[in-house]
């Protein structure tokens, strides 16, 4: 006879959870490993002859791209000679400002910053982020996707999603053909929403770079590194290649970070029998030594492997953190779906959350959860007022904002709008009166009238073709009358030819400024230093629309 | 491995090469007026501090290009194309706020400002594993130097095809 109480728990959401116990010979394992590697190095004229136990002539791609471009050779002996336990300490202490330990951190190896990661608990972690993390002050990523990759619906639902204050907007597509669609739909959206928002539109890597060039995105970060070589290949790059490609952006002036994640060298087979840590911790030395201003790392696609096993969800903050410790940029996951459980989820963002990253999703799915083509996200549409209230609960900033119902009319119509004047001029299929009505009041693909699929891949194609750039784009809105608009995408198009936000964690205020780890970086050394809620900041964050008034009482 | 002094040589025989292949005074002037040390506290960002070295490949300044220009034509593509000398100024800042790896990719972009959109997409596929036998690689630094002055990526593209070779990793390998 079963326990009616079991039964019970059998039901609840966490249940249909996968999770599985540590198998260490495939890889599944969160940290420490029996066969991780050991830290060590030895410097032999200004070369690293052994790392981590291996001898140079034994070391494969990734460990001679680390040994050679991502330690700082100067600092290495003595950073490596240092007891990790006293590093460890140094993370969380407020007397040692985050300056001292990134250059520290400079001369380790991949095992000696997993063994000084590993030596903190999740609060620890959490400690260590707040003070590690790039710029001052936290932000965050939207997805902005349609199961039906709908322009007009993207472009209403990218100014949302810019209104209500995120920093940067991504797309990718359905059908591999709509993408110059959805990067010039989301580009306009943004615009409208708020100036400065960056847009990037996740591609096959050639055609990414390709749709960037010609202005339709701002910055790219779906550029995969791996941990294990076997797998970097697979993956059809080497760290050459992936390097040549962020330079590659950067002659445009096109901002880019890498992606990597805990679990993908399992999840495709030849993780070598190492740890989920430190194998992503050699992906995140790699994105160094290539030169990307940051990385997006917190397992992203494969959160379902480290979320299966004991201790993976800290093992996801520590890699985070091991980012900022390597002094990159980081967008900190919290994307894809990984759990059924409400607690879980919200858990595992907490983590990120109230530390603080330069942008805690990446992303936040801006759209409901069966619209979102990046197999959905950790919070959707559907949870915005749930977590503007955990920023309200607990006075953080989360990197979104109140809005009213009006504005997010107002502004999705705009949108819409805005698209459908840039298609007459540029002579795409048309968007009908009925359809930016309907993009207005969505909320996601199933409200939207069906748009000839054909006829707007076949434009899309003959766009590409035709060599239409951004500034097509400008002059379609300006003679539109959107003139707010077409100076704001001008705008982002100037921004490549002074490459300020090519710098580490920048982004754009609604003026255009820039908040960087250079003009802005974090200064945390404990209460009263650091981001702090500005009176402002925190007004707008607690007056939600729907709290009661006092004159709303009397 | 190309050590730091290697790369600064190159890197400011790369800087002059780009003066002297356009010749104008004018030119010139610009960059050498770039040559004191950026502060990234007094000069960043440059787009507000520093206009004069926010400029695009065809030399246009930020400032010069107005959506006025724009609707009357006046600005076309090549001109949202940033400048060599505006990434390696990009790059000191990087350096000054110490970060290295950062800067020498900015200066690696800086060299690859002239090589055409699509000959980058193909040099970066031919960057792909086994894509290229070493022969065809070693082609490529050669185009890269002697066709672009790009020499920090020549150098780049030489180490990947030795690298390819020792781990398996050319056309015919797989």
């Amino acid at each position: 006879m079963r326990s009616k109480r079991f039964e019970v728990l059998a039901k609840r959401p966490v249940n249909q959870d996968g999770i599985i116990a540590e198998w260490p010979e495939v890889g599944l394992i969160a940290v420490n490993s029996p066969n991780d590697p050991k830290p060590s190095i030895k410097i032999e004229n200004g070369k690293i002859v052994e790392m981590d136990g291996k001898k140079r002539e034994e070391f494969d791609m990734i460990e001679q791209f680390i040994a050679d471009y991502a330690i700082n050779i100067e600092m290495a002996e003595k950073a490596m000679g240092m007891d990790s336990l006293e590093i460890a300490r140094m993370l969380v202490d407020i007397n040692v400002p985050r300056e001292e330990i990134v250059k520290i951190v400079s001369g380790l190896t991949p095992a000696k910053v997993v063994e000084v990661v590993n030596h903190l608990n999740v609060v620890e972690i959490m400690m260590a982020i707040q003070k590690m993390r790039a710029k001052k002050r936290p932000g965050s990523q939207a997805h902005v996707t349609n199961l039906r990759d709908n322009p007009v619906l993207i472009a209403a639902d990218a100014a949302e999603a810019a209104l209500r204050g995120f920093d940067e907007l991504e797309t990718t597509v359905g059908i591999t053909r709509y993408a110059p669609f959805n990067a010039l739909a989301l580009l306009v959206g943004s615009q409208t929403g708020r100036g400065g928002v960056l847009t990037q539109d996740a591609l096959e890597e050639s055609f990414e770079l390709t749709i960037g060039m010609r202005g339709f995105t701002s910055y790219a970060e779906t550029i995969s590194v791996y941990g294990t070589e076997q797998v970097f290949v697979d993956g059809d790059d080497t760290p050459w290649s992936k390097a040549f490609l962020a330079s590659a952006y950067a002659s445009r002036g096109l901002k880019m970070r890498f992606t990597s994640g805990t679990g993908s060298e399992c999840q495709m087979g030849f993780a070598e029998g190492k740890s989920m840590l430190y194998l992503e911790a050699r992906c995140v030395m790699i994105a160094k030594g290539a030169g990307v201003q940051g990385l997006q790392n917190g397992s992203i696609s494969c959160i379902g492997v480290p979320g299966a096993v004991p201790g993976g969800i800290r093992a996801v903050a520590a890699e985070n953190l091991i980012t900022m410790m390597e002094d990159l940029e980081v967008a900190s996951g919290n994307d894809q779906t990984f759990s059924h459980s409400d607690i879980r989820r919200t858990a595992r963002t907490l983590l990120l959350m109230l530390p603080g990253t330069d942008l805690i999703f990446s992303g936040y799915s801006a759209v409901p959860n069966y619209d979102n083509m990046f197999a959905g996200s950790n919070f959707d549409a559907e949870d915005f007022d749930d977590y503007l209230m955990l920023q309200r609960d607990l006075m953080v900033e989360g990197g979104v904002s109140p809005v009213t119902e009006d504005e997010v009319i107002a502004v999705r119509n705009k949108a819409a709008r805005a698209l459908q004047s840039v298609f007459k001029k540029l002579n795409l299929p048309p968007i009908t009166d009925e359809e930016v009505e309907a993009a207005t009041y969505a909320h996601g693909s199933k409200d939207m009238p069906p748009r000839d699929v054909n006829a707007d891949l076949k434009a899309a194609t003959e766009l590409m073709e035709k060599g239409l750039t951004g500034l097509d784009v400008v002059k379609a809105l300006a003679e539109s009358g959107f003139t707010d608009v077409a100076e704001n995408v001008l705008n982002m198009l100037k921004q490549r030819i002074a490459g300020d936000y090519l710098q580490t964690s920048a982004v754009l205020d609604k003026d255009f400024n820039i908040d960087s780890a250079v003009n802005n970086s974090n200064d945390y050394k404990g209460p009263g230093t650091g981001f702090r809620l500005s009176k402002e900041r925190w007004e707008r964050i607690k007056n939600v629309p729907q709290a009661l008034k006092p004159e709303d009482l009397a | 491995m190309i050590d730091e002094k290697t790369l600064e040589i190159i890197v400011r025989e790369v800087l002059t090469n780009l003066t002297s292949d356009k010749g104008t005074q004018n030119q010139q002037k610009t960059a050498s007026s770039s040559l004191p040390k950026l502060d990234p506290k007094r000069d960043y960002p440059l787009a507000k501090n520093k206009p004069e070295l926010a400029k695009s490949i065809t030399g246009k300044t930020i400032n010069e290009i107005t959506l006025q220009a724009v609707r009357e034509g006046k600005v076309l593509p090549d001109d949202l194309k940033i400048s060599p000398e505006t990434l390696l100024a990009q790059a000191e800042i990087a350096e000054a706020a110490g970060r290295k790896q950062l800067a020498n990719n900015f200066r690696r972009a800086a060299e690859l400002t002239k090589v055409p959109d699509k000959r980058i997409l193909e040099i970066y596929n031919a960057l792909r594993p086994y894509r290229s036998t070493k022969e065809e690689l070693l082609a490529i630094a050669d185009e890269l130097d002697n066709a672009y002055g790009a020499k920090v990526c020549a150098a780049f593209v030489r180490e990947a095809a030795e690298v390819y070779e020792r781990r398996g990793r050319l056309k015919g390998m797989e």
